[in-house]
């Protein structure tokens, strides 16, 4: 039993920087889910948005600071996702997980999709809601109330 | 043609910065976020300040700064800085990126993402206030490279065990030159014969480690 606890422990380790509405509530499906998860956000009072079932660790602290991430166990972590409300410090602390650390799957919050191009080079995976929701309500739109315009006329 | 200079935040280090490059007949532009401090700015003789957020690929493009051969993003976040000089660097093909970092331990990281020159001020100051408080035979210490090398300005008094011996009898740690002797009104490039002389100063060039070492042998402090 232990043996099986410990392998899992090093397999999907992830590190979620930023505890916020979209932070929480991926921390809190990943923990419903059997996930090890970390959560690490400057301020303290923040992780009351995590649900009493969470089950992962939660730490304080400024995650610019690569002795922060090292204090969240970095190196064995199998995924980094930076979702704080500041761009470039999701942009910093991705980079710091993929370059100085190898970390496999990166991801990162970006509201300005126009710096992209920083990330071009790196393999980050990012997500822009300003584009996803352009997308989503575009493909709202686009099935219902243009088909049905375009079929009335 | 001007080499055109960029500078993005930190107002009181863009204000010192901008006069003083602007005298040496560069090109300067400067972005600051606040509006209010944009106008002190703006009063500077010759500097075109923008208003705006430096991390915004647009106020860079606003700015010019596909046209920069420098750009020095001065800004207090160490994240802020990063992005300033990849997106200079990426997305408008500036040739140098300089910035400044508050955690030191960063330094390494930033060259690695491809940051030509990366300072570190709180290191830098510390050092500074360390060598002022601590020493008191050097006037002036110029630390180069990061602080590994320093150039400092040693007055040789009379009762200093180095007075009257020649520099090759003086036990100076290996890392150490004594590359100037400034006498009354002339400057001595030494040999190793050259004999040092109560009321000299010696221009010394050191490893920073060796630094304490070498003055203790001169000085006797």
């Amino acid at each position: 039993m232990m043996n099986i606890f410990s392998k899992t422990k090093e397999t999907d380790y992830t590190i979620i920087i930023g505890c916020g509405r979209l932070g929480a509530s991926l921390a809190n499906m990943l923990s419903d889910n059997g996930t090890d998860v970390l959560m690490l956000d400057k301020d303290e009072a923040a992780f009351r948005k995590l649900s009493s079932s969470y089950g992962g660790l939660t730490l304080e602290g400024d995650a610019r600071d690569i002795s922060t991430l090292r204090e969240a166990g970095i190196e064995k972590a199998k995924v980094v996702v930076s979702v704080t409300n500041d761009d470039n410090t999701n942009i910093m602390v991705a980079q710091i997980a993929k370059e100085l650390y190898q970390i496999p799957y990166v991801v990162c919050r970006l509201y300005d999709p126009e710096r992209e191009c920083v990330y071009h080079e790196f393999e980050i995976n990012t997500i822009c809601p300003a584009v996803l929701s352009a997308n989503e309500i575009n493909k709202l739109l686009g099935s219902s109330v243009y088909h049905m315009e375009a079929q009335r006329a | 043609m001007k080499t055109s200079v960029l500078l993005i935040g930190g107002f009181d280090m863009t204000r010192g910065l901008a006069s003083s490059l602007l005298k040496k007949g560069y090109n300067v532009t400067a972005i600051y976020p606040d509006y209010e401090k944009c106008k002190v700015l703006a009063e500077i003789e010759g500097l075109q300040v923008i208003n705006g957020d430096g991390t915004k690929p647009f106020i860079l493009e606003e700015a010019g700064a596909e046209k920069m051969s420098i750009a020095i993003a001065l800004t207090d976040h160490d994240d802020d800085n990063l992005v300033i000089c990849e997106l200079c660097k990426k997305k408008f093909g500036v040739k140098k990126t300089v910035c400044t970092i508050k955690n030191g331990e960063n330094t390494e990281f930033f060259r690695k993402m491809g940051v030509d020159a990366v300072v570190c001020a709180t290191n830098a100051i510390t050092s500074i206030i360390e060598q002022q408080a601590f020493m008191d035979e050097m006037t002036t210490v110029i630390p180069i490279g990061d602080g590994r090398l320093s150039i400092a300005e040693i007055p040789i008094s009379e009762t200093a065990p180095a007075v009257g011996k020649k520099l090759w009898e003086i036990n100076l740690p290996k890392e150490v030159i004594v590359g100037c002797i400034m006498r009354q009104e002339s400057n001595i490039i030494p040999r190793g014969d050259t004999r040092v002389l109560a009321g000299d100063v010696l221009i010394l060039l050191s490893s920073a480690k060796q630094e304490t070492t070498a003055v203790r042998e001169l000085t006797g402090r």
